[in-house]
């Protein structure tokens, strides 16, 4: 096996020929770059989606601090967890960044846990939630963000302890203890300690209105989620005839992802894996036909329009058109489950 | 234009190539096949050039690009292009000579072995590479939420295995510029 070299280690190997022929045999290839991708095309914005069912998860996750001072888990004394939470719109249970200049730049979140990235010019603020029995890894391993490692020092976060950590003199990380069955860590990056201190005094609860009005316009909520992964089939089956293979139920595509990149990828990829689950099943039983359509469809993978948006911002459709190239070339893609998580 | 886009590509080259090839290398059994995943990976960034992200964006995306290629290989689809001879050979003269300035020690590659593919790949990218959760997402193609409790997870049966925690060493950060900082997809 190769050693594990270091890239400093290389970097003084006598490969210079090597290297520079590389370079210039790469560049006397010819680009692809002329096809026409999403730069000419009006770019849509992007679309975050918190869905329903993270938001309730906020809704969870730090119950307002109304409800915390007035004792929180319902009287039992037993954590509570999400369920027996109370919800409601009107519940100050969602928590943000309130300071001036700050503007949220990215929403992540799933069933369990979640991210808000704000950022002000370079500097960003991150506020994450997990689950309560992940809370003990994650101190863990902060712990040795310093040498030797250490619990970090002692911080008050929304009326709550916390342990704070340096990354660098100016990249702090916080993580409040658990409450209500959930988490958070606050992430500062840019500011020194003073002003990652301050940001975190920033922080407050807002209901379910209010921190929907903060999210900036390229922000839809959960409940548009369903008319998101319609559009994508719909725009799919613009060109594909007919969008599915007999015997897949459109009904069947859904996704909990909660962004449009990741969204895009597992609709557009179930189109996929089930059209190459046609072209593989036909060709193992000899159907011309069957494979032929099934070719064809995948043919017009280079058309769909979800493919085209999220051409510029990763390689997933790069993925698709590979194995549509090789199903028309008469070949079956080894391995195309796994490589487009057709499993998952 | 085009003059533009050879003076991007030869700049993405030049800082990344070092970078690129350690990340073949580490993870290749034949140095004919870490120059291969170099060449191939560095093609894919010329022929898409206009959509390799900017900044400390580059790296990890190129990693990415890597991570695939090395799949392809080794799913025995080995070879897409002829490019990169003369480095197949300066590598492999000059490769079996390194015996020190290795990104980990032998204890610790044995003990990553007993973990799962999985774990493996994402301790690989934050002990070889240096990567923090957010590049590691990156390169995965997967989230934040998604990587950060692997990642912990991951180190946590590595020390078990150990007894201590490795940090990446004989890996100098300063020599990746400002890596980090990216979310989403």
């Amino acid at each position: 096996m190769n050693p594990k070299i270091t890239d400093e280690a290389l970097a003084d190997l006598p490969l210079h020929h090597g290297r520079a022929d590389l370079l210039e045999e790469i560049m006397r290839t010819p680009t692809l770059d002329d096809r026409p991708i999403r730069a000419e095309r009006p770019r849509r914005r992007t679309t975050w989606l918190v869905p329903v069912a993270a938001a309730s998860v906020v809704a969870a996750l730090a119950v307002g601090s109304a409800w915390w001072a007035t004792g929180g888990s319902g009287g039992d004394g037993a954590d509570s967890g999400v369920a027996s939470q109370p919800t409601g719109a009107d519940v100050r249970d969602r928590v943000v960044l309130d300071a001036p200049g700050w503007v949220v730049a990215a929403a992540y979140a799933d069933g369990q846990s979640g991210e808000m990235t704000y950022e002000k010019g370079r500097d960003r603020f991150d506020v994450s939630w997990y689950p309560a029995d992940q809370y003990d890894s994650y101190v863990e391993d902060r712990r040795h963000v310093v040498e030797p490692p250490a619990d970090g020092e002692p911080v008050t976060v929304l009326e709550l302890g916390a342990q704070m950590w340096a990354y660098s003199a100016t990249d702090h990380t916080a993580i409040r203890e658990v409450e209500g069955g959930r988490w958070f860590e606050l992430r500062g990056s840019g500011m020194d300690e003073a002003g990652y201190r301050a940001l975190l005094t920033s922080l407050r609860f807002v209901d379910q209105a209010e921190f929907d009005a903060l999210l900036p316009g390229s922000f839809v909520t959960g409940s548009e989620r369903s008319a998101t992964i319609d559009e994508i089939l719909d725009g799919i089956a613009d060109v594909a005839h007919p969008l599915l293979p007999a015997g897949v139920a459109r009904s069947s595509i859904d996704s909990d992802q909660s962004d449009d990149y990741q969204l895009g990828a597992e609709v557009a990829g179930a189109v996929a894996c089930a059209w190459l689950d046609e072209y593989a099943d036909a060709t193992r039983a000899g159907d011309e036909r069957r494979a032929q359509r099934a070719a064809g469809v995948l043919t017009s993978a280079q058309d769909w329009p979800v493919l085209d948006d999220m051409n510029a911002r990763g390689d997933y459709p790069e993925v698709i058109w590979e194995y549509a190239d090789q199903v028309v070339a008469g070949k079956v893609p080894e391995g195309y489950a796994g490589g487009l998580g057709c499993d998952r | 234009m085009s003059d533009g886009r050879d003076e991007s590509f030869r700049r993405l080259y030049a800082e990344h190539f070092d970078a690129v090839l350690g990340f073949a290398v580490r993870r290749t059994d034949r140095t004919e096949d870490a120059a291969d995943v170099t060449a191939d990976t560095f093609l894919v960034a010329w022929r898409r050039l206009a959509h390799v992200p900017a900044g400390v964006e580059t790296r990890p995306w190129l990693y990415g690009v890597a991570r695939r290629v090395l799949a392809n290989h080794r799913r025995g689809d080995r070879r897409r292009t002829h490019l990169g001879q003369r480095l197949r050979r300066e590598l492999a003269a000059a490769l079996p000579d390194v015996s020190d300035e290795v990104v980990q020690r032998a204890d610790v590659t044995a003990a990553m072995q007993r973990l799962s593919a999985r774990d493996q790949e994402v301790l690989e990218l934050h002990l070889w590479e240096g990567l923090e959760p957010r590049e590691i997402a990156e390169v995965l193609g997967l989230t934040t939420v998604v990587v950060r409790p692997r990642l912990s997870r991951a180190r946590a049966r590595l020390r078990d295995l150990l007894g201590n925690d490795p940090e990446p060493p004989g890996h100098h950060p300063s020599r990746h510029p400002q890596l980090a900082r990216k979310e989403q997809p």
